[in-house]
């Protein structure tokens, strides 16, 4: 329907209430605004997604974004429902098998939240170039190869857009992120300490300070920044050197990131195939897996065999609850990056559900001290 | 291939185990829809689920089990029908129901091979971490708030129980439970003070830093009808002065407010239902009470000692209209607000008194009808001095306001 405005303040007065959230919406989202605020709703509610590969992780992360509000998700599959499908999918069931898995979990996605517009794309995006990807605030790519991953990074960062990769293997899985460079606001009670505007870490560092009253309190508003660096970087790069320099903390760093790098490796050497149990391939991937975890500098003693067994006969595998912690921490960080709130992940996330342990390593190429330029390292 | 498939690959021979377990979830709420999708996905053979609240708009946002139309009804069942779904293969059995009701008991506990607290209280979380003790049953102990969490895996004789940490008081209450449903003493002084107090002395606080509004939406009703309860008793406060004003303002609180929650039958199914105080009776017992009881702040007054501190005796009252001076808080306060009205240049803001602890006059009031409401609810009595304990230091305000 047409608005007829009769002055500029009118126009601006109806442009405002199409951005603002109405009383229904305050309603409904009442608990999360008490959580981040009317802002970060609104930043929300524009948001577009593209998520790709509609299997257990992307139902629980569709999930948690459509019940949060986003503008828009698009859901890219080009594969059909199968029976294995049904085990830990909730959005799918036995009358789907066959059909296009974006076709068949969209409608129940849809339900969740009436006020999210869902599209459907049955391509495979593989196909596409960066001008695909532009249109989309946040680009998450699940249960995809190294290949793929690569690709798809290097048009997000093309068209300058924050990517998120992850993949689960029943017990095991990772969440990366590039984010390329993000600010973000955090709120804290002033301390007596002035906050310096300078670097905090080798990736972070405080942009902004200012003070507000709030309560008779003196509340800082931090505004930080965190820089990101591309998977086919983070791929090779090393453990930070607060790991690399202490013997003790390498002892505690989860074999499973080198199990993910030996699996990413030998999807390559393999046509994209996936370990069996057969003898050559279990004896290709330990191989591939001993030299990552000595690339890595890591303690050979801290790659057991009844890990690489644990690891190896989970491949492949969709466990619901391990999905739900990484679809719930991964849509979280989305929720938090759109409204340019809290600390992000920074960059590599491994859920060790085994073990209940979720470390976040922050992987990047070595940079110079001296000159901050990035000096690739071979090994 | 099919619904086992994954399952059975990543879990191994712990698969049948999952398969053959009977486990117990108690609540479906944030935690629990999630929860019970994971444990339907896994393959545990049967689960029974309760909760005995419905389902509210504002649940909607996180509770994915439940839709628009699943609103007022009730989440233990859609939840059940909704997630059955998932897996055919599980049993799942739901009832809308209370946990601390005498049907959940130590026998039907024991039937279980794990329990799963999603719950939203500590007093329910208490109840069923004692139930898991005496049954034997581990359970599984979870809570969150905004983007915190925590699971607590709980076993009788191998790890610390839910009530082996005292639990910090938690410092805002829900409307509902300080104006309808108290439990514990600070319920009640919380009420005196933040809104009995402020109702008849100060201005008027919907947002007292102690009420937790976030519940407000899922009790619409009950709020409305807590609204008009405040505005009766500021409709009182008109008389303040008037030699029955201390009657008016009990038997406004302690009696006809009380009566009207009385008559809420489902609010006491499973809680001790309010017994209104009967002015003329007590104030009977409190003639032979002398007002130097306010000197004996280390133990817990008794109900004539808490209805002089309040008021006065009844004919302290008569001695009243003749102005003599009488240690009665009430009456004290009420002096004092007049006397700051008269004062006042005329076109000024109306002075208002503050609660302040250290404030003799302001704790005595709140600490007896602190207590009366106490009595009305079965709740232990607290001395001054431990009520003057449990309330925050006076509060400061910015002076921008």
């Amino acid at each position: 329907m047409p608005i007829t405005v009769n002055s500029a303040d009118e126009a601006a007065a109806a442009a405002d209430d199409a951005q603002t959230i109405s009383a229904d919406e305050i309603a409904l989202y009442d608990r999360q605004i008490r959580l981040w605020g009317v802002k970060a709703q609104e930043k929300l509610r524009s948001a577009k997604i593209l998520l790709v590969t509609a299997k257990a992780l992307a139902n629980e992360i569709a999930k948690n974004l459509v019940l949060a509000g986003i503008g828009s998700l698009t859901i890219a599959d080009h594969e059909q429902v199968s029976g294995d499908d049904l085990c830990s999918q909730f959005f799918v069931s036995e009358e789907d098998i066959g059909k296009n898995r974006a076709v068949a979990t969209a409608p129940r996605i849809r339900e969740l939240n009436p006020r999210v517009a869902v599209h459907v794309e049955s391509i495979d995006v593989r196909t596409r170039g960066a001008e695909y990807f532009a249109p989309f605030d946040i680009v998450i790519i699940t249960e995809a190869d190294l290949d793929t991953i690569t690709s798809i990074n290097t048009h997000t960062r093309l068209s300058n857009r924050p990517l998120y990769a992850t993949a689960s293997h029943g017990f095991y899985g990772y969440i990366f992120a590039d984010l390329i460079s993000h600010d973000y606001v955090i709120q804290r009670d002033k301390s007596n300490v002035p906050t310096a505007l300078k670097a905090e870490t080798s990736t972070r560092s405080v942009v902004a300070a200012t003070t507000r009253k709030e309560n008779g309190k003196v509340v800082e508003i931090v505004t930080k920044r965190e820089t990101y660096s591309p998977i086919a970087l983070v791929n090779t790069a090393p453990l930070p050197a607060e790991h690399l320099k202490n013997r003790r903390r390498l002892r505690q760093v989860t074999p499973l990131l080198t199990c993910i790098r030996a699996l990413w490796e030998f999807q390559r050497l393999s046509n994209n195939a996936l370990p069996s149990h057969s003898h050559a391939d279990v004896e290709l991937f330990t191989t591939l897996a001993t030299a990552k975890h000595k690339e890595l500098q890591l303690p050979p003693e801290t790659l057991t065999s009844e890990f690489l067994r644990s690891f190896l006969q989970n491949i492949g595998a969709e466990l619901a609850p391990a999905t739900a912690f990484l679809g719930g921490v991964l849509a979280q960080d989305v929720i938090n990056v759109l409204g340019g709130r809290e600390q992000p992940i920074q960059n590599f996330l491994l859920l060790d559900a085994a073990e209940s342990k979720a470390p976040v390593y922050s992987l990047h190429p070595p940079t110079n001290s001296e000159d901050g330029l990035v000096v690739p390292v071979f090994v | 291939m099919g619904r086992e498939a994954y399952p059975k690959q990543s879990l191994g021979s712990l698969y049948r185990r999952i398969k053959e377990s009977r486990v117990l979830l108690v609540g479906a709420g944030g935690i629990g829809c999630e929860l019970l999708k994971n444990l339907v996905l896994t393959g545990f053979g049967e689960i029974h689920l309760v909760d005995l609240d419905t389902i509210d708009l504002s649940n909607l946002n996180r509770q994915f089990l439940f839709r628009h139309e699943h609103i007022k009804k009730p989440k233990a069942l859609v939840a059940k029908g909704v997630a059955g779904k998932f897996n055919p293969n599980v049993k799942l059995e739901a009832y809308h129901a209370n946990i601390k009701d005498p049907m959940f008991n130590i026998d039907w506990f024991q039937g279980f091979s794990l329990v799963f607290n999603a719950l939203d209280n500590l007093e329910a979380r208490r109840h069923v971490n004692k139930m898991c003790l005496a049954a034997d049953v581990p359970l599984i102990e979870s809570g969150t708030t905004g983007f915190n969490g925590q699971v607590q895996v709980i076993k009788k004789g191998r790890t610390e129980c839910y009530d082996c940490n005292p639990k910090e008081t938690p410092k805002t209450f829900p409307v509902c439970t300080i104006r309808s449903t108290p439990s514990q003493p600070i319920h009640c002084i919380v009420w005196a003070k933040s809104y009995l107090f402020t109702e008849i002395f100060g201005t008027s606080e919907d947002d007292a830093p102690e009420f937790d509004h976030s519940e407000d939406s899922e009790n619409s009703e009950e709020i409305e009808k807590l609204r008009q309860e405040a505005q009766a008793l500021k409709r009182i406060r008109q008389s303040i002065g008037s030699p029955d004003f201390a009657r008016k303002i009990f038997e406004k609180i302690f009696g006809e407010d009380i009566l009207r929650l009385r008559s809420m039958e489902d609010m006491w199914k499973s809680r001790r239902a309010p017994e209104p105080l009967d002015f003329d009776k007590i104030s009977q017992q409190a003639l032979v009470i002398d007002t130097s009881v306010t000197q004996k702040d280390q133990t817990a007054w008794s109900l004539p000692e808490n209805f002089v501190v309040f008021s006065d005796r009844y004919d302290f009252l008569e001695r009243l209209r003749l102005g003599e001076l009488i240690n009665c808080s009430l009456r004290r306060l009420s002096a004092r607000l007049q006397d700051a009205q008269a004062k006042a240049a005329n076109g000024d803001v109306s002075p208002v008194l503050t609660f302040d602890k250290d404030d003799d006059d302001t704790l005595e009031f709140v600490a007896a009808s602190a207590n009366l409401r106490s009595i009305v609810f079965g709740i232990e009595t607290k001395s001054k001095f431990d009520i003057k304990r449990e309330l925050p230091r006076k509060e400061l305000v910015d002076g921008m306001y």
